[in-house]
């Protein structure tokens, strides 16, 4: 019942469009849409059904796969199976037939899904499409304990009666624009009239037309197209699978970009803190809210830190350890044939195979795949004089560590940068962590979305947003939108303390 | 997009300033305080800050003159281009020069305290790349670098109370500026001055500021921050040593940070003075700039990334004239003692080339 509110609300939608389409004259006489040329161009597709109607001398070409048998027979069958010529031209007149001219309108509405009526000559597109998918689930990879649970699924009309569920605004505008010459996958922007920046609003719009690309199969994938900085290791866009997310970021001023197909949802413009919030920092008290930002940053400083300063410690700078731990270290490390940094390297690439595996197993694998490692492999392994104890302390810190950042590319992106500041450490102790550290932040300060300083709102500082990122102030505080989203409406909240 | 949107701001600004002036000299400040102004040497500093400020002052009655012409463009108005070229050719060699030995001299001091027996030039290679990789960004993103290396580096303040129990106020003496060596000399107050050097480098910064980014504003504020933080620097260690142990110890800022321990942690000098790298980064880088906004000026049909690629080589290059910390140090000092000059003339300069451009407009309307 919800899935049918849901399509009936996006063939509303989607009617305007179709209208328009087909009031544009054709380009030329040799692209009317005839049945002849459509048959033509998808010949050989076993999946394509032609089927005629002798009362009446109709043609109907669909593909048997995408279109939904019930609205196929209340929309096609049961009323044109016995109509005189006359009854069915009277009846295509009438919505939701649209009557389309050109050719290739014809080909791709029957590629979308869409049925096409051929009959005297003229053709009409019906919708009748059937989208085949799981129904709305938890997101698994963005679990949260308070707050709602459902999580965006890969059907894009599903995805939008979400949102709209949730924002039941006459200001949320959705644009929808083809991507992919071959998949022509529809990417939708959904933002805020009066809120979103307009301007940021075209700059996206531009930057998603000027793709040029065979296919598009996820927001994960379809972002790398459109970020600014492809090269770099750290995600621009902010990717969430949660309606609830999304729906505070577009309230927030953001825009926000659906890829049918994807589950993830792309949201605009985005800043480097923006990965280190979770929705649940909000569903609970403010003090527990700042207190998980907080921890979150300690993980961050402590996943790519702490193992490249092992390193650093153990390879240079012995005289840092207290006298109290020094024994305990020394020997520790007496009986491993390694330096720290080869040690380190050997260890933390165990890890990453382990979480690599674990997440390629089946659950129930993958769990047992973690005590194997974590528990056999690891002891094991300091028995026999493979790698000291306090490594794997560091080394497994850091990898729980990393997973206190809610988005995963993002504690991906940090792992592998680990990698690099161990290497740094190992040949010049603390100055090389910290020339690492400076490369990072030079990095990132060269990073812009859509224009916008990724370090926001470090930099460029700005003390109002401060209370919204690295704190989760209390709702009463949060009076203004993040001034990253340069929107001409700031205020969000009036109420009093 | 919105890039070109971007403007400086005052804060920036202020957080530039004070990370160009936090370079090598601040390790050995409080020795140079007593050296060469003497007990109570803080109100001489103080004092010092006044001048700095007054020197800002000028190249704000330049930028008010010139309504917000750069420097090129101010000089280019009056002097012909084959008079001017030589001119910011000599001023870039000697920037790029001062940079380098910024970087060399922080190096030197590094491998003294930690890396005894490996090359300075190896680490100094290291120091290169990331002045390479900042200086090919934009000045935008070379600031937002500043900001997070700015708050990095401004968290070493933090551990000043760590003193406060071995910290007597008896040590400052009643007398005022006594006990110097050789008496109050010019000399020895310029070379107390050194540490300021690195503001007038805001003469390069006119083409990215407009009225709303208080440029004067951010300076004046900026250098009223680093004042405070060298203040600070004094402050703790004419309580924390004797005068005459101020007199010879090399470094008393290292030093201090010696005396800090902590339960998990001992010898915390070897992780915090690293983070001195950021602020003698940045001064390097911004050196580098003002002499690659000079060879742009000269060159600007030269392909991007190539004048960057030049200049570190350069630094790079230069870096290998200091051997030894005590040559680094040297040049450091007669180079800064060399930029205090340029600081006071380069704005006087251009007020009388300012002044001689209107003379010749009236002239030319007459």
């Amino acid at each position: 019942m919800k899935f049918r509110i849901a399509k009936m609300l996006l063939r509303l939608l989607a009617a305007p469009q179709s209208q328009a389409t087909s009031s544009a004259p054709p380009s030329s006489p040799d692209d009317r849409a005839t049945l002849e040329r459509t048959l033509h161009e998808l010949n050989d597709c076993m999946d394509l059904v032609h089927r005629k109607f002798p009362s009446n001398g109709m043609d109907v070409v669909y593909f048997a796969y995408l279109v939904g048998n019930d609205d196929l027979y209340r929309d096609i069958i049961q009323p044109f199976s016995n109509a005189t010529v006359q009854e069915a031209a009277a009846r295509l007149a009438c919505l939701p037939y649209t009557e389309v001219q050109n050719s290739n309108v014809c080909i791709d509405g029957i590629l979308e899904g869409m049925a096409a009526i051929f009959l005297k000559g003229k053709a009409y597109l019906i919708r009748i499409d059937e989208a085949e998918g799981r129904s709305i689930a938890q997101s698994e990879t963005e679990t949260v304990i308070s707050g709602p649970h459902d999580g965006f699924v890969e059907n894009l009309e599903q995805n939008l009666s979400v949102l709209r569920r949730r924002i039941k605004s006459s200001h949320l505008k959705t644009i929808e624009l083809p991507v992919g010459e071959i998949s022509k996958t529809n990417v939708v922007l959904a933002y805020l009239e009066g809120i979103a920046n307009p301007d940021f609003v075209e700059a996206l719009k531009e930057r998603i037309k000027s793709v040029e690309i065979d296919s598009v199969m996820d927001a994960n994938m379809f972002v790398q197209l459109i970020d600014e900085n492809p090269n770099s290791v750290f995600p621009q866009f902010l990717t969430t699978e949660r309606p609830d997310a999304v729906a505070s970021k577009i309230l927030g001023g953001r825009i926000a970009g659906f890829v049918d197909g994807s589950p993830s949802v792309f949201c605009s413009p985005t800043s480097f803190f923006d990965f280190f919030s979770s929705p649940d920092d909000y569903y609970q008290r403010w003090l527990l809210g700042t207190s998980l930002r907080i921890l979150r940053l300690v993980g961050f400083l402590i996943t790519i830190c702490f193992t490249a300063f092992y390193v650093s410690i153990t390879t240079f700078h012995y005289e840092m350890i207290p006298h109290t731990m020094l024994l305990n270290l020394t020997e520790s490390r007496s009986r491993v044939p390694f330096p720290p940094l080869i040690e380190a390297l050997l260890m933390e690439t165990t890890i990453e195979l382990l979480r690599e595996a674990g997440a390629r197993l089946p659950t129930k694998i993958g769990q047992t795949i973690g005590i194997v490692g974590g528990i056999v492999i690891g002891q094991a392994a300091v028995q026999a004089g493979f790698t000291s104890n306090i490594l794997i302390i560091a080394v497994a810190t850091s990898a729980i560590a990393s997973f206190v950042i809610p988005s995963y590319i993002m504690s991906a992106s940090l792992r592998l940068i680990r990698f690099g500041l161990i290497i740094l450490a190992g040949v010049l102790g603390n100055l090389g962590l910290l020339m690492g550290i400076g490369f990072v932040i030079i990095h990132l300060a060269g990073i812009t979305n859509l224009g916008t300083s990724y370090l926001t709102p470090l930099a460029p500082f700005n003390a109002g947003d401060v209370l919204d990122t690295f704190v989760r102030g209390p709702f009463w505080a949060l009076r203004k939108r993040p001034s990253i989203v340069k929107s001409s409406n700031r205020t969000r909240n009036k109420m009093r303390r | 997009m919105a890039k070109a949107n971007e403007k400086l701001n005052r804060i920036h600004i202020a957080l530039l300033i004070y990370m160009i002036e936090l370079d090598v000299t601040v390790f050995a400040l409080p020795r140079l305080v007593a050296k060469n102004i003497g007990t109570n040497g803080w109100v001489g500093l103080l004092a010092l800050t006044c001048v700095a400020c007054f020197n800002i002052w000028l190249f704000q009655i330049v930028y008010r003159m010139g309504k917000g012409q750069s420097f090129f463009q101010i000089v280019e108005a009056v002097v012909p281009k084959w008079c001017a070229y030589p001119f910011y050719l000599v001023l870039t060699v000697f920037w790029i020069a001062i940079g380098s030995f910024i970087g060399k001299d922080f190096i030197l001091i590094f491998q003294t305290l930690t890396f005894q027996s490996s090359s300075s030039m190896m680490i100094f290679s290291l120091y290169c790349l990331m002045v390479y990789v900042l200086l090919v960004k934009d000045i935008y993103s070379i600031l937002k670098a500043v900001t997070l290396f700015f708050l990095m580096t401004a968290s070493v303040n933090l551990l000043a109370p760590f003193f406060f129990q071995d910290w007597k106020l008896i040590r400052f003496t009643t007398s005022l500026f006594q006990g110097t060596e050789g008496g109050h000399t010019l000399h020895g107050w310029t070379e107390v001055y050194t540490v300021f050097v690195g503001y007038e480098l805001c003469l390069f910064l006119f083409p990215y500021v407009d009225k709303k980014s208080k440029l004067f504003q951010g300076m004046y504020t900026g250098q009223l921050l680093i004042g405070l933080v060298q203040q600070l620097a004094v402050w703790v260690s004419f309580g924390f040593f004797s005068f005459p142990e101020l007199k010879v110890l090399a470094y008393p800022v290292i030093h201090t940070l010696e005396y800090i321990e902590f339960p998990f942690i001992n010898r915390v000098e070897n992780l915090v003075f690293p983070f001195f790298l950021f602020s003698n980064l940045v001064s390097t880088v911004l050196f580098a700039f003002a002499g690659l906004s000079c060879l742009k000026q000269m060159f600007p049909q030269a392909r991007p990334k190539l004048l960057e690629l030049f200049i570190v080589i350069a630094i790079f290059g230069l870096g290998y004239i200091p051997k030894l910390l005590r040559e680094a140090e040297a040049l450091v000092f007669h180079s800064f003692f060399v930029e205090i000059g340029v600081a006071f003339v380069l704005p006087l300069l251009l007020m009388v080339l300012l002044q001689i451009g209107k003379l010749r407009k009236k002239g030319v309307k007459a």
